[in-house]
């Protein structure tokens, strides 16, 4: 995007009811066009909203951050800059290179980091954060020559490192990664010192508006994909297994086939991360399990779930693993070695990213794994992703127990032994209930998502709940799964946001919660911010049930309908 | 040169967009109340992405109006 692009876009009319998204860019320099670039990569991000960008006072970023009101904010941005840690570190202001000076200028670069951070993490407790770490270059201020790190330029660097690693253990604070800045902005093509000097803004126009673009994705940050479908034969290994047999399929640097090996490790350190990996593909299923009990593949058969191994076609096996993993296909990645068969798959499933692998070409490999890191990357990793496949897995029975209804028998429920604890802190130990908030889709009262300072803000109410709900069974642990967010005036609930993974449904979960909450509140109704969606026929679906009719924005529920309605309730009950 | 004039209106327009095309080819920092120093640095910058050659911001304080402007970039990109 160039600057006349920029400013263009940046002043589109949005609609007069646009929701406002008010972000704070903090820099110690003229914001001038990172400003404008931020702002126009913004738009990109959020055509539905009206984007409003405060800025700082000029050399002050430490006190511009330690001033702000977090909470009247969706969004804060800082991009760094050397002279925002020591103004000799800049060239703006003259007299302090001298040798004497350096051992005090990291001294000082020390105790304003540490205010940085202390700015930054108060803020982070409210709003979401990104930070960029300075882009340009230091100045010619250590006596070596600059092809060598002297201790003190080392010291910098690693109050620097550990400014960031400490910053990046704070679940709301984002920072962005210095090697993907230079991958796609050269470090020596940044700094314009002419600019700096006579107008105060360092950048070249492209730095700025490349790291204007990342710090954007940073804070729209697109909602990571769930699942992974992968091929086998020269996919996974090379070889064809129906030819060569177990032992000729090979992934190794000594049968020249160390790639596959490469993407093996990569789908297991997915898997690990709680990514879902199914397998697609045309072979002899009994041959396949034999190739999945070979000690060195690196992909373990417990990782992968589920197999869909026959001859049918591949859009029918990625069909029916969706149906498994019970997820959209714009959330899943299939990959295959055979473009005809990643062709035939994105006809059935336009949505899907289909994927060739092109196991003669290492770059592409390469490629490949970045970009799915890319797809996939999560920036926290918490306990539900570590159990998600297994309880998959051990909803297998469940899915078998359902009716044509969808619903699993009273007799299979009440032998599930199943407990079911709601805890109504409003100050959740993780981030889970806004995770799930912000990506659940079918289960999901509205569909509303919610910024970190709008989820504060609605907390911040005495009147507000929130629940959220976790369980397990005699087939194991779902962890946390739903999450209800309301209001409760006298003996009147308002529920403003109610979202279930959909790894729970069938279990009667929701019905259980209703129940509890009015029960907990004491209320005689509950009225719903319903609104239908694309994908929320599941909530349609129960107050269908409850209501009787279709539901319609602002639909009531009394307790004594409910109770007359809600179907036997069998799990065990614990309040946290 | 029609093609020059529609360049710099496009560039002026992105600085101000609140001008029509015939007020931009009147315009000057005197009768433009939002032709500040912050958007004549910025104009400056749009003008040499546009017309891909180097403006000296030491020309900042010659070029205020759009007819300083056209005869400036006229003579740059000769």
């Amino acid at each position: 995007m160039n600057l006349i692009e920029a400013l263009e876009l940046s002043k589109k009319p949005v609609p007069p009811d646009a929701k406002l998204f008010r972000v704070f860019l903090g820099c110690g320099f003229t914001p001038l066009h990172l400003q404008s670039f931020f702002h126009a990569h913004l738009r990109q991000l959020l055509p539905e909203n009206r984007v409003e960008i405060k800025t700082g006072l000029f050399g002050d970023l430490a006190g511009s951050l330690e001033r702000l009101d977090p909470k009247a904010l969706d969004g804060l941005a800082v991009a760094l800059e050397w002279p925002d840690l020591d103004s000799r570190l800049g060239i703006r202001e003259l007299g302090g290179w001298q040798v004497s000076d350096v051992d005090e200028v990291v001294s000082s670069v020390d105790r304003q980091l540490s205010r940085l951070q202390r700015a930054l993490t108060t803020a982070a407790r409210a709003v979401a954060v990104v930070v960029a770490l300075p882009t340009i270059p230091l100045p010619p201020l250590f006596y070596t020559p600059p092809n060598i790190n002297s201790a003190e330029k080392t010291k910098l660097l690693l109050s620097l490192a550990k400014f960031a690693a400490d910053l990046s253990e704070e679940p709301g604070i984002r920072i962005l990664d210095s090697q993907s800045l230079n991958s796609v902005s050269p470090p020596a093509a940044r700094f314009d010192i002419k600019s700096e000097i006579l107008t105060g803004f360092p950048y070249k126009l492209p730095h700025a508006s490349t790291l204007a673009q990342l710090m954007a994705s940073l804070l729209q940050a697109q909602r990571p994909k769930k699942g992974l479908i992968t091929d086998l034969d020269d996919t996974l290994w090379s070889g064809i297994l129906g030819e060569v047999g177990v032992e000729g399929v090979s992934w190794s640097l000594e049968h020249h086939s160390h790639i596959h090996g490469l993407y093996q490790q990569f789908l297991s350190s997915l898997a690990s991360a709680g990514v879902l990996v199914g397998v697609a593909s045309k072979n002899d299923a009994a041959l396949v399990q034999q190739a999945f009990d070979r000690k060195d593949l690196l992909l373990k058969k417990d990782k992968v779930f589920p197999f869909e191994v026959h001859w049918h076609r591949k859009s029918d096996s990625v069909q029916r693993i969706l149906k498994s993993w019970n997820i959209g296909p714009e959330a899943v990645v299939f990959i295959d070695d055979s473009p005809m068969e990643a062709a035939e798959v994105k006809a059935a499933f336009p949505a899907m990213e289909c994927l060739v692998f092109k196991k003669d070409d290492y770059q592409s490999v390469w490629d490949l794994l970045a970009n799915l890191r890319a797809s996939f990357g999560k920036t926290a990793i918490s306990k539900e992703d570590a159990i998600r496949l297994e309880s998959l897995r051990r909803a297998a029975p469940l899915l078998d127990a359902l009716g044509q209804d969808g619903n699993a028998s009273d007799e299979f429920l009440k032998r599930a032994d199943a407990f079911v604890s709601f805890d109504f802190s409003k100050r959740p130990k993780d981030g889970r209930a806004f995770e799930l908030v912000n990506k659940t889709n079918q289960f999901n009262l509205n569909g509303k998502r919610f910024s970190e300072s709008e989820w504060a803000k609605f907390l911040a109410d005495p009147a507000s709940f929130l629940v959220t709900v976790t369980y397990q069974d005699k087939y194991g642990p779902l962890g946390k799964i739903a999450v209800v967010l309301g209001k409760v005036n006298e003996k009147k609930l308002h529920v403003a946001a109610w979202v279930m993974s959909c790894r729970a449904f069938s279990r009667r979960i929701e019905h259980h919660t209703l129940k509890r909450i009015l029960d907990k509140f004491d209320a005689d109704e509950a009225v719903f911010d319903f609104q239908a969606t694309e994908r929320n026929s599941p909530t349609q679906d129960f107050f269908l049930e409850l209501a009787g009719a279709p539901p319609q924005p602002g639909l009531k529920i009394l307790r004594t309908s409910f109770l007359e309605k809600a179907p036997p309730l069998f799990h065990r009950v614990e309040e946290t | 040169m029609p093609e020059l004039d529609d360049r710099l209106t496009r560039c002026f327009a992105s600085v101000f967009p609140a001008l029509s095309p015939d007020q931009i080819r009147a315009a000057s920092v005197e009768t433009v109340p939002d032709w500040d120093s912050l958007a004549a640095v910025t104009l400056i910058a749009v003008l040499e992405e546009e017309f891909n050659t180097p403006i000296d911001l030491m020309e900042m304080p010659e070029l205020t109006s759009y007819q300083a402007v056209r005869d400036y970039v006229q003579k740059q990109i000769k």
